[in-house]
């Protein structure tokens, strides 16, 4: 008997997850004062400290209001405790965060609020030096901490251009910064800023700039070209566009033609310290498929509507009233698998049945394929399948908005461009494309690929979307009629199931896998690819 | 009185003329969006009316976001017309288009004492499905003090009306 106690408790060990040890912490939780006169000074540099203090260990996390775009900060802290076992500390003032964590700075640099790009170059800076990011208010601050001067760009930048002094800053720094990461550290500009990425960028030594993509700023778009050309192969580009130069169509298109991969937001938080975890031991990916692989769906004389949200789940829908009511696809930003394990791991722990996840954009990240190298596209598909594989996806949602205005406009995808995602993804079921409306619709073997018919805006009366979503039924009088809708990342489910019961005719909501069936089984829609006569709002970039 | 003949023929033909050549829907209307439809895909629309004898010209301003885009119907009161790009204010966040190279059969009349522009028109859209005609009712009416105008757009696929609402543009505003 005395023999057959270990070997019981050998058994039971093995079949519990191995167990993480345990580890501590810290947290501090942020209020939405980003105003430069305000709040922000102060977590500019707690964001820098963030980054240095989570160099070697996840050390320092950030609690964000849920008002706050990224929503999963709270529900992601507990499941760091739940899952992780992380004990955490809460740091409740700068001073506490700087008396903790000051040893993981050799110094600082000074910032001035009055030239804006200076914020970028600090960070720059903080990068490379491991160096606090202060204000001239909080000198004081930091010297008290026993922090001594690094640099000080008070002065170095006046009167000079953004192109100039991130110029100057290339001269400078390029050499020594990360090659497989840029931080365009763009988002809000002017009385607000918001860098919550900048962690980030500090931690894994980037280029910080909110260089413009605007052919109107030439001297800009010629300097964030030369830079992305000196990017290795496979480069992502964090952050976001500044809101005050450009566009997102323009950045998206012009590091598309880099091939390279965009992964935003500019307030991302945290990911210094997420991209330290793993799945936890046994985690294992199982998507909440409708359907088998080969099995064969016919489509009966109805409208078949499937709903899906790509805004990346973690500022959306997902934690708004109502999911789990109504099938939903939700577009997973698949490259969390390498710097947010544990967010996407909480969000397949937290998925519904009627949750199911695709992969995209387009690729391995954010990209226009429209505008990705022929030569870059089948090694970036390849790495977007080794994703989708982990991820157990099926279907691959597209988005070339290089054409387009905003969300509405031309979202159409070339027949070469098609061509190509046939070739790259043979085992998929299939694709969807767009994000506003589009009309790029193709069907290969068993593979359709279907553009959305329809994007709901948030602040659309709902007794509209009815009576749009009719409007749409009546003209596609065909049947089955296949109705993608895109739902925009602000919209709540409760107010889609109101609308789902104002529909005519036979309508069924079904998963997107199934849709993606059925439409394969009886194709009432046009094949149709961009047409170069379509207008066009950007042509794009010469190289 | 031979001269006198002749300016009482040159009235009676030209007055008839001067009640055409102009109307009182003629104009610069703003669209007042808090007392509209919502109209996905346009921030701002202005519809400029100017009228020629039998002929109308309805040109729409539009603009989304900072990109501007202006186009004109023009029809004409006596007869039918066939128009190619026609322009249609659409909900842009839905896959309707005009069809490429789509005619648009334009009927119009005023009534109401010429103080309704009714139109109708049957244009050809390209739907997912491929192409399919819709019927569009509307109808331009001014409303009592002249300094607001009603749209009021009827889809043969659509079950409830579409109101637009305008407020007439002016100096002083």
């Amino acid at each position: 008997m005395r023999r057959l106690i270990p070997f019981i408790l050998l058994t039971v060990c093995a079949a519990l997850p191995a167990a993480e040890p345990a580890r501590s912490a810290f947290v501090m939780r942020w209020n939405l004062d980003w105003n430069v006169t305000g709040g922000l000074p102060e977590k500019v540099m707690l964001l820098s400290l963030q980054g240095l203090a989570n160099r070697k260990s996840p050390q320092f996390y950030v609690i964000h209001p849920p008002e706050y775009q990224w929503e999963i900060t709270a529900p992601l802290y507990s499941f760091y405790e739940r899952k992780h076992g992380v004990r955490f500390t809460e740091l409740k003032t700068a001073k506490d965060a700087l008396n903790k964590f000051s040893s993981a700075a050799r110094g600082y640099v000074v910032w001035d609020p009055a030239v804006p790009a200076t914020m970028n170059v600090a960070f720059t800076i903080a990068g490379l030096e491991d160096a606090l990011v202060v204000t001239p208010a909080l000198i004081s601050t930091a010297e008290s901490h026993g922090l001594k001067s690094i640099d000080d760009l008070r002065g170095r930048y006046d009167g000079q251009t953004d192109a100039e002094i991130y110029g100057d800053a290339a001269r400078r720094y390029w050499a020594r910064c990360n090659h497989d990461a840029f931080m365009l550290m763009g988002g809000h500009a002017g009385a607000v800023r918001m860098p919550g990425m900048a962690d980030w960028g500090v931690r894994q030594r980037m280029f910080f700039n909110d260089l413009s993509a605007n052919p109107k700023h030439a001297a800009e778009l010629a300097l964030a070209q030369k830079l992305l050309a000196q990017l290795n192969d496979g480069a992502t580009v964090f952050g976001w566009h500044s809101y005050g130069k450009d566009t997102e169509e323009q950045w998206t298109t012009l590091l598309s033609g880099y091939g390279l991969k965009m992964e935003g937001l500019h307030n991302l938080p945290n990911l210094s310290f997420n991209c330290q975890f793993t799945f936890t031991p046994g985690f294992k990916f199982t998507n909440n498929h409708h359907t088998t692989p080969g099995e064969k769906l016919v489509a009966g004389p109805k409208v078949y509507l499937s709903f899906v949200q790509s805004d990346s789940i973690g500022i959306g829908v997902w934690t708004k009233p109502g999911r789990g009511k109504l099938p939903f696809a939700w577009q997973v930003t698949m490259n969390w698998t390498k710097f947010s394990p544990a967010a996407l791991e909480y969000f397949h722990e937290s998925a519904t049945p009627n949750d199911y996840f695709i992969g995209g954009l387009s690729g391995p990240g954010y990209m226009y394929p429209n505008h990705i190298p022929a030569a870059k596209f089948p090694g970036l598909m390849k790495e977007a399948r080794t994703l989708m594989a982990e991820l157990d996806e099926h279907a691959l949602e597209i988005m070339d908005n290089s054409a387009a205005d905003g969300n509405v406009g031309n979202a159409d995808l070339t027949k070469e461009t098609v061509d190509r995602y046939y070739a790259a993804f043979p085992d998929v079921i299939g694709f969807i494309n767009g994000y506003g409306p589009a009309r790029t619709r193709d069907l290969r073997d068993t593979r359709p690929m279907i553009s959305y018919d329809y994007y709901i805006d948030p602040r659309r009366p709902r007794s509209e979307v009815a009576a749009d979503l009719n409007e749409l039924i009546a003209l596609n009088s065909k049947r089955p009629y296949f109705l993608l809708v895109h739902v925009r990342e602000s919209n709540d489910v409760n107010s889609l199931v109101e609308v789902v019961k104002q529909l005519d005719g036979p309508v069924e909501v079904v998963p997107l896998d199934v849709f993606l069936k059925l439409a394969a089984s009886r194709k009432t829609y046009t094949t149709r690819y961009q047409d170069p006569d379509d207008p066009k709002h950007f042509e794009g970039y010469r190289k | 009185m031979p001269r006198l003949h002749c300016l009482t023929v040159l009235l009676g033909f030209l007055l008839p003329l001067a009640s055409f050549a102009s109307s009182p829907l003629d104009g610069r209307w703003r669209l007042d969006p808090t007392r509209s439809s919502a109209l996905d895909g346009w921030t701002h629309w202005d519809l400029v009316i100017t009228t020629d004898g039998t002929q109308v010209n309805l040109q729409h301003d539009m603009q989304w976001r900072s990109t501007k885009r202006s186009a004109t119907n023009t029809i004409d009161t006596r007869h039918s017309s066939k128009i190619a790009n026609f322009f249609r204010v659409e909900q842009r966040h839905m896959a309707l288009y005009p069809a490429k190279g789509g005619l648009t059969t334009v009927k119009a009349a005023w009534i109401d004492g010429d103080r309704t522009l009714r139109l109708e028109a049957d244009t050809p859209i390209e739907i997912s499905q491929g192409e399919e005609n819709m019927r569009i009712y509307s109808e331009y009416r001014l409303l009592e003090g002249d300094r607001s105008l009603v749209l009021i757009e009827l889809h043969s696929s659509r079950p409830q009306p579409l109101v637009y609402r305008f407020t007439k543009v002016t100096p002083e505003n």
